[in-house]
């Protein structure tokens, strides 16, 4: 546009400038009202959905995990709220804050045992038989949900990989880089040797002397001097040793 | 009666070794305890001898076996809770109260008042091997935990002992 000289090309110029502004916000909210649209029904289709698939989300812990995709990409959480809709149609939040419960309970009741560090697998096949009754399956990433809605609540519950395998902790040990190397290594057998540890990990014998005896003062380790060959092993029982169900009966029968 | 179930920590090779671990320790003792106290009920044993091999004291299963100072503290610890009792001195020989002493007597006040003997006269024999005993939990019954829970139904005067003029013959007169 070539520029005019004088107040009216001024003024020209300025009325040009509203017009375009507003021709931009009308488009805008164009837009905005229309992405609204699209939400609301995709919000409707998505409690269509639910209602629908009600039994198929309480039951299959499969569905229910995929369920929870969904809503996270359209920015719903249904674990957010007890109040409203959606705690009302399947009950879902109370599902989680029961599951988180349960699960506070069998850490403690276990932590005697196992020091307060669990298998996530095994967590859940407590959880499982706990809530027999109820006769709805719990898959590992209920366990995370409603862990990590622990989390909000300052618990200190964590979930962290060793190896292969996830660990829960229901206690505020922070266990670093040798102790999980160890924790990795007892997955093959359920214990380690100290020379073991210093041979595979080239470590000094102070060094595996140290990370074994914080592991036994945690409560994570127990010594076993009573085989043959005369050397210490340390097991751990929060690997492998599916002990805290016989061990602990009698929680799970404190459940529903 | 089937066989007694063994819980999976007689099959977790740490738990023959005493644990140094305050908290782990706790947990042992409080393990072992009660599997000493099940076991011995369920099998109707009264005496564990520290000397003698005692088939729950070992898991060949695992190669493994307690040490001579890890009985002595479960035993003790159970000896502390009024659940048994040193036998000598030495501390070799450890009398089991699965059933307490004073549950002992209402279980002999029950079996008199069953038996209709509330009157009646018996021999510390008849108790542990006669026919009344038969089934219930006084047959073979230890003889120092029966007269122990005989004392305490006399403190009480349901019952009068009277010696005769062999062991044979010790016998009670019941006042139920």
């Amino acid at each position: 546009m070539r520029r005019r000289p004088g107040i009216s090309g001024l003024q020209n110029a300025a009325a040009a400038l509203d017009k375009y502004r507003e021709l931009g916000e009308n488009v805008a909210t164009i837009r905005k009202d229309l992405m609204k649209e699209q939400l609301a029904t995709f919000r409707e289709q998505l409690e269509e959905f639910a209602r629908k698939h009600k039994n198929d989300i309480k039951k299959n812990p499969a569905f229910r995990s995929q369920f929870h995709e969904m809503c996270a990409k359209v920015g719903v959480d249904p674990l957010a709220s007890n109040k409203g809709f959606w705690a009302e149609l399947l009950g879902i939040g109370d599902f989680y804050y029961e599951l988180g419960v349960q699960i506070v309970d069998i850490c403690l009741a276990t932590r005697s045992h196992n020091g307060g560090l669990i298998e996530l697998e095994e967590l859940r096949s407590l959880l499982s038989k706990r809530r027999r009754s109820s006769r709805e399956a719990i898959s590992e990433d209920d366990c995370l949900r409603a862990i990590s809605k622990l989390k909000a609540l300052g618990s200190g519950f964590e979930v962290f990989s060793v190896g292969k395998k996830k660990l829960v902790r229901s206690v505020p040990t922070e266990l670093n880089k040798d102790h999980n190397e160890i924790l990795e290594m007892a997955q093959v057998q359920g214990y380690v040797m100290a020379k073991e540890v210093e041979r595979r990990l080239s470590w000094s014998s102070g060094r595996a002397a140290d990370a074994l005896e914080t592991l036994l003062k945690e409560g994570l380790a127990m010594i076993d001097d009573g085989h043959p060959d005369g050397k210490r092993r340390y097991w751990f029982p929060c690997i492998g040793s599916s002990l805290s169900g016989a061990v602990d009966a009698d929680v799970l029968s404190l459940g529903n | 009666m089937g066989d007694l179930k063994l819980p999976d920590f007689f099959n977790y090779p740490p738990y023959f070794t005493l644990q140094p671990v305050r908290d782990t320790r706790e947990k042992q003792v409080q393990l072992w305890k009660e599997l000493i106290l099940n076991y011995c009920k369920h099998h109707k044993i009264f005496i564990v001898s520290l000397e003698e091999e005692f088939p729950l004291f070992s898991n060949p299963a695992i190669d493994r076996k307690l040490s001579y100072e890890a009985k002595k503290v479960f035993l003790s610890a159970l000896v502390s809770e009024g659940r048994a009792e040193w036998l000598d001195k030495g501390q070799k020989n450890c009398l089991i109260l699965w059933r307490r002493i004073q549950d002992w007597a209402e279980y002999i006040l029950k079996f008199v008042r069953e038996n209709g003997l509330e009157d009646g006269v018996m021999t510390l024999e008849e108790i542990r091997s006669g026919v009344e005993s038969r089934g219930t939990e006084l047959a073979g019954i230890d003889r120092i935990v029966l007269i122990r829970a005989l004392k305490l139904l006399e403190q009480r005067g349901k019952a009068v002992m009277f010696k005769g003029t062999s062991t044979d013959d010790e016998g009670v007169k019941f006042s139920a």
